[in-house]
């Protein structure tokens, strides 16, 4: 380029010479003086705080029937994010998605702020003494022995005391509610074992067989059973095969080795072929199965002793299925050994069956009913449209909610007084038989026009002359620690752990007799081209985790799907029909119909149709789309709130109001037709390519190449040419210019030996010579550490749990609401901005598929699971482009992110090989934004440690620096070194498989350092010499015994 | 564009950037140091933390500000925490009288006071009091004479170079000392084990025990960085100032 020539013509480094100047100008004019405000004191500060340093509560999840405990970590007041308590039975520290977001239901802006009355249809507030007298009078007023009270179902002392309060009125027992509750597996459970759940020993078992059963997602415990499943699969040799069947691969099925596809409702046709009790060959024919498979399976289940069979499928043979399945159980040695009787789940037991529920609508329609009350359920949305609920329930004369939210249910009530969240109010669950885990309130309520529902009971009570002798406690804590074996010496030590040993005032566990509903007609015979499986989404459950924003913004673990309902077809039935993925399909059975976008799912038989339950709230009342700026901040966003209102379909209003012989709503239970509409949109998803092309990135090695890994050598410099991908690139096609075949052998550049200045062998003969953006003798002493993590895929379930703790942990904006988009040029879409490529989730989960290539049916495939996140690349490619130094390496081995110098240019985005840079398009963080992802109560959930980042700069994961500098800072308080092991990762933290193991790689002591030189261990893109911080460990296949060993 | 087209353009932009270069100098830089804005209540540090010579009770600093060892904001005292005395001490003067009045209806009418805030780093710096005040950095270094001054203002810049400067350069514990007012008399709780003055010693803020070395003291000392102004005897204390030790 010559100066007298282009009409542009000012020289490139002439053109930064003044850019430099006019930019550093426009700097510091840009720096105002920082808005300062108030400082507001204590009254009287409270003796156990101190201000800026966290309090921690021990404490029980309730968001679904598990009873998990937690630990709530509270600040100034403030509960900023739960954790699992180490110390409790069921969980032991880990805590799932759906547990990390209960901080948004108690910070949920559209809780409901006060009770409310309706009175000519129109919703009035009101003071709780003018409500709890109307109550009082209309319950004196009912013939009340036919009111219904819907609970929530919960363990613990709280049913026992709604039955005597309900008892007091001469109210029959309440129902205790879960609408995602196997009856089936319950009741086999009590006929077999009498209990309604066993503990369930995966580490135990020889070959796990799930008929249907969910167990990773929303069958049973999740995460008791999920701790125990990874810890079966890391035993690596001795682990179990696990077999699944069933018409879709759910996330369970995807971790299993193999897929067995059989037609939905012929589960129980191969239950009892395995158990002897009918032909191989019958089995076959029925399910759709080879022959041969169920040949193999059969010889495998005869070898393997104990066996765990598990039975979930939904259909309406649930129940026989699930006594074939405890015959197998019984046959193979399992009672005792994986299924274990003796150790009871406590907190299943007592679920009303869906039948009951179903009938209790149907006296409801007849006008037998003149009092209802619902708390913590939602009828009104979760049974389908052909129950009619809206039509029996405004038969009822007066109908109370205690609901927090105004879902659809609390909309067609006539009087609404608010419950408060379990993080504010008392409590307790059995965690397993003799134990008890409390509930407390971690912070003063949020609103304070709101009461706890057991409260207001005592309280009603006592405005009744001949019940107020019965309740001489002034509030539920003092009824329940007069009942806590030990009083209140007890209860105050139990308090501080959050579990301990007793036993709690359960209600009488009789089991009411199974009431079934009409049988729903066997599946075979209803119309339609298609079976219809129907199933709880693994993120939102039966829809109650729709209106908190982390759970919409959380991807389908199988699907990538978010922020919308999605129908599954394989693609093979697409290519037939012509539907492309984003094709708006009708899916229509006898009961009704629902449009939405077609997803191709390698996972599901092509004559089978699936749908997530969870999307698809609305209201009655007729709502505008919300819109931030113009929304009336007192206007109650009916439609359970502005995050789940109009969002999807309900899938389950496809399913006619039949049951199963154990009375449980039958998810499987009709065949659909569907049919391609005109419209096409593009599907909400986060799913880039579901293939690897060769790139090695989820690595998985057969079980018996685990012992001849190359990694033998500490440090992997042994130069073995083979290594356990070498055939991975066959799968896809070759990168240009990478070498060919194998990648590089092992582990070339262990974090530690990088942290010690000694980067690609464990001598120090190449110090020197190979050198990352890593000083090891800064004077700072940073260097000491290395901050590293490992991930051991073998270990990953893919439940995603590690991204919601992420996002409760770093302050990350959820991006995908409708009115979160640019300003112009942009439609009102929920998750328009993610369509866009704008997603923010610092780690996510990515699912690949293998083999499968032609997109033909066949059972033959596997899916790998691999959180990715910054690997904080000793020699990383972000960190030279960046104009402004805003990204650079730290001392300590962090790839660090300054928010502050950052000016947006996204260079190191485009340069990260990983992907894993995100960028804040529209200031999510900034409250005076539409696009502002926190507001009011929401932002009190910020984490204090971590900027809320503004527009225009990157983020990306710090590996939780705050926490990093937490500890630093709680040490040399101390006076000591940080101790091996003191703190982790909120990812690490939450994992509910353990696979995640963060620590300083420097130190021989911490266990990430004897992780990272796993014999399994290799780098991502290692053939970038990025010389990675995060090391994976390769997943292990587990092939079967007849069949020919895969990679 | 001509050669000479392009040397006309690219002083008018220069042009330009002085002229902003000017007026962010003459807005004041960036920074509201010397902001001391009146509070709701005129409370007299001179008088509680103020040395007894001059006529003050030399309370130490954090009798009120107690947290600013345990962590990383130092909050402010409860009302509570006013009240514990002057619940007896109504005051002599006329103007004392006046203030603590107002504190006392303040505390009847369960109001915590609305202080006018003064010093604040932007959110995206983190700055732990704990881990200075335990380092031995006293609270004069960047509050200032607070003991002295009759109403609060921000008396250093808070600019990230005052801060780096620090780091940088080392912490010089005597002039700390010296600022605190412990510049003459050991204080009165003085446990250093050493002769008071000696370099090195955290003497009045720290208290090392004989298996306790105060934090900080690990980090190594650089002499080559003293400037002319320094006291030559003194151990200058340097502070990581890695990007990531405050923005994160």
């Amino acid at each position: 380029m010559s100066n007298d020539t282009g009409a542009t013509d000012v020289k490139r480094r002439d053109f930064l010479k003044v850019l430099g100047v006019a930019g550093a100008a426009v700097g510091t004019v840009g720096c105002a003086p920082e808005k300062v405000g108030k400082l507001i004191p204590y009254l009287v500060s409270p003796d156990e705080t101190v201000s800026g340093v966290s309090t921690y509560y021990a404490s029980t999840c309730r968001e679904c029937v598990a009873g998990c405990g937690i630990i709530a970590e509270t600040r100034d007041g403030r509960t900023t994010k739960l954790e699992g308590n180490p110390n409790h039975p069921l969980n032991r520290g880990a805590l799932c998605a759906r547990g990390q977001s209960a901080l948004q239901g108690l910070y949920n802006p559209d809780r409901l702020r006060g009770p409310m009355i309706k009175e000519n249809g129109a919703w009035k507030a009101v003071e709780w003494d003018a409500a709890l007298t109307v109550l009082s009078q209309k319950l004196r007023a009912a013939g009340a022995g036919n009111a219904v009270f819907l609970n929530q179902h919960e363990s613990g002392s709280f049913p026992a005391f709604l039955d005597a309060w309900l008892a007091g009125y001469g109210m029959r027992p309440h129902l205790s509610v879960d609408f995602e509750s196997d009856s089936a597996a319950i009741e086999a459970n009590r006929r077999r074992y009498g209990v309604a759940w066993p503990r369930l020993s995966f580490t135990d078992a020889r070959l796990i067989i799930s008929f249907g059963a969910d167990f990773l997602e929303t069958w049973g415990m999740l995460v008791p059973q999920q701790l125990d499943f990874a810890d079966a699969r890391a035993k690596i040799e001795g682990a179990p095969r696990f077999v699944y069947v069933g018409p879709r691969r759910s996330l369970t099925g995807l971790n299993a080795d193999q897929w067995i596809a059989c037609k939905p409702g012929t589960e129980l046709a191969i239950a009892n072929a395995l158990a002897g009790m009918g032909s191989i060959a019958d089995a076959a024919q029925q399910s759709g199965v080879a022959e041969a498979t169920l040949q193999r399976l059969q010889q495998e289940l005869s070898q393997a002793k104990p066996v765990l069979a598990l039975s979930g499928a939904r259909g309406a043979n649930a129940l026989e299925l699930a006594l074939a399945v405890a015959g197998i159980n019984q046959a193979n040695g399992a009672i005792g050994t994986t299924v274990r009787p003796a150790e009871p789940m406590s907190g299943i037991e007592g679920i009303s069956r869906f039948s009951e529920v179903a009938t209790a609508v149907e006296r409801m329609r007849a006008g037998q009913v003149p009092v209802a009350f619902v708390r913590g359920v939602n009828p009104a949305y979760s049974l389908p449209a052909r129950a009619r609920f809206a039509d029996a329930f405004a038969k009822v004369a007066f109908k109370v909610s205690f609901s927090m939210y105004p879902d659809e249910t609390t909309e067609l009530c006539d009087l609404v007084l608010p419950d408060l969240h379990s993080l504010e109010s008392w409590g307790d669950a059995e965690a397993t038989r003799d134990t008890v885990s409390l509930q407390q309130p971690a912070m003063d309520p949020v609103f304070s026009g709101t009461r706890a529902t057991a409260d207001v009971l005592i309280q009603l009570a006592q405005k009744d002359p001949s019940n107020a002798a019965r309740y001489a406690q002034k509030d539920y804590r003092s009824w329940l620690i007069g009942r806590f074996p030990g009083g209140m010496s007890a209860f105050t030590a139990t308090l501080v752990k959050g579990v301990g040993p007793g036993t709690v005032a359960a209600r009488s566990s009789s089991p009411a007799p199974v009431t079934t509903l009409a049988a729903a007609p066997p599946i075979e015979r209803t119309t339609g081209d298609f079976y219809l499986v129907v199933y709880p989404s693994p993120v939102l459950g039966d829809g109650r985790g729709a209106n908190k924003p982390w759970l919409q913004e959380l991807p389908d673990p199988v699907t990538k799907v978010l922020w919308s309902s999605w129908v599954e077809l394989h693609p093979e039935t697409a290519h037939k029909l012509g539907i492309e993925r984003g094709d708006i399909v009708e899916v229509s059975t006898a009961a009704g119909k629902v449009r939405a976008p077609a997803y191709l799912y390698l996972g599901i038989r092509p004559d089978t149709v699936a749908l997530a339950m969870g999307q698809g709230h609305s209201s009655v009342t007729k709502l505008d789309a919300f819109e931030p700026k113009h929304a009336d901040p007192k206007l109650v966003q009916w439609g359970y709130g502005r995050y789940a209102r109009d969002l999807g379909v309900r899938a389950h209003d496809l399913l006619g109001v039949g049951s199963d012989n154990a009375g449980g709503f039958a998810l499987v239970s009709t065949k659909a037709s569907i049919s391609k509409t005109a419209d096409h949109e593009t599907l909400v998803s986060t799913e880039g390519s579901a293939r690897q092309h060769g790139r090695g990135i989820a690595q998985a090695i057969p079980l018996s190449e685990v012992g001849t890994s190359p990694h033998g050598d500490a440090h992997g410099v042994a130069a073995v040419a083979e290594e356990g991908d070498k055939k991975a690139p066959a799968h896809g096609e070759q990168i240009p210019g990478a070498p060919s075949g194998a990648f590089l052998p092992g582990l070339r550049s262990p974090v530690a030996a990088d942290a010690q200045g000694k980067l690609g062998s464990p001598s120090s003969e190449d110090q020197g010579t190979q050198k990352g953006m890593y000083a090891p003798n800064h004077w700072s002493g940073m260097a000491n550490r290395r901050w590293a993590m490992t991930v051991d895929l073998a270990r990953c379930t893919g439940c995603s749990a590690c991204v919601t703790a992420c996002y409760a942990e770093n302050n990350i904006p959820t991006v995908g609401a409708s009115w979160q988009n640019a300003t112009v040029f942009a439609e009102a879409k929920a998750g328009f901005n993610i369509t866009r490529g704008r997603e923010m989730n610092w780690i996510r989960l990515e699912r690949y598929f293998e083999g499968a290539d032609d997109a033909q049916f066949t059972e033959d495939f596997e899916a790998r699971f691999i959180p990715m996140l910054c690997q904080h690349c000793g020699n990383a490619p972000c960190e030279p482009v960046c104009p402004v130094y805003a990204t650079y390496h730290s001392p300590d081995g962090l790839n660090v992110q300054v928010y502050n110098r950052c000016v947006g240019t996204r260079y190191c985005s485009n340069n990260c090989p990983y992907k894993v840079r995100y960028f804040n398009w529209f200031g999510y963080g900034e409250e005076d934004r539409k696009q502002y992802a926190f507001p009011s109560p929401l932002d009190w959930q910020l984490n204090p440690d971590v900027t809320v980042r503004g527009k225009g700069v990157m983020e990306k994961c710090t590996f939780c620096v705050q926490r990093i500098r937490e500890s630093e800072t709680r040490a040399k308080t101390e006076g000591r070194e940080i101790a091996p092991d003191e703190f982790t990762s909120a990812c690490a933290q939450a994992c509910p498989s353990r696979a995640i193991t963060f620590g300083d790689a420097a130190d021989p002591q911490w266990a990430v350092s004897k992780q990272v030189e796993d014999r399994r261990a290799y780098h991502v893109f290692e053939e970038l010499n990025t010389l990675t911080a995060v090391v994976y460990l390769k997943k292990v296949n587990h092939p079967g015994p007849a069949s020919p060993a895969k990679v | 564009m001509t050669q000479r087209r392009k040397w006309a353009a690219i002083p008018g932009l220069f042009i330009l950037a002085v002229g902003a270069v000017v007026l962010s100098a003459y807005s004041g830089a960036s920074s509201s140091q010397g902001r001391g804005p009146a509070q709701p209540i005129n409370f007299p540090h001179p008088k509680h933390a103020g040395a007894e010579k001059d006529g003050g009770l030399g309370m130490n600093c954090l009798y009120c500000h107690n947290n600013a060892n345990k962590s990383a904001d130092v909050g402010m005292p409860a009302v509570s925490t006013c009240m514990g005395c002057h619940t007896i001490i109504p005051g002599k003067a006329d103007s004392s009288k006046r203030e603590i009045a107002k504190l006392v209806k303040y505390a009847s009418e369960n109001k915590p006071i609305p202080w006018e805030r003064i010093h604040k780093v932007p959110e995206y710096v983190h700055f732990p009091h704990v881990r200075h005040v335990n380092a031995g950095v006293t609270c004069q270094t960047c509050h200032g004479e607070v003991q002295k001054m009759t109403r609060v203002y921000q008396y250093a810049s808070l600019n990230m170079g005052w801060c780096v400067n620090c780091h940088v350069n080392g912490y010089d514990p005597k002039a700390g000392q010296k600022a605190a007012g412990y510049d003459s008399v050991p204080p009165a709780n003085y446990a250093g084990g050493v002769p008071y003055g000696t370099p090195g010693s955290t003497a009045g803020v720290v208290t090392a025990s004989a298996n306790f070395t105060p934090p900080g003291m690990g980090l190594p000392r650089d002499t080559s960085t003293q400037t002319a102004g320094a006291t030559p005897s003194v151990q200058r204390r340097r502070a990581r100032y890695d990007c990531a030790s405050c923005h994160y």
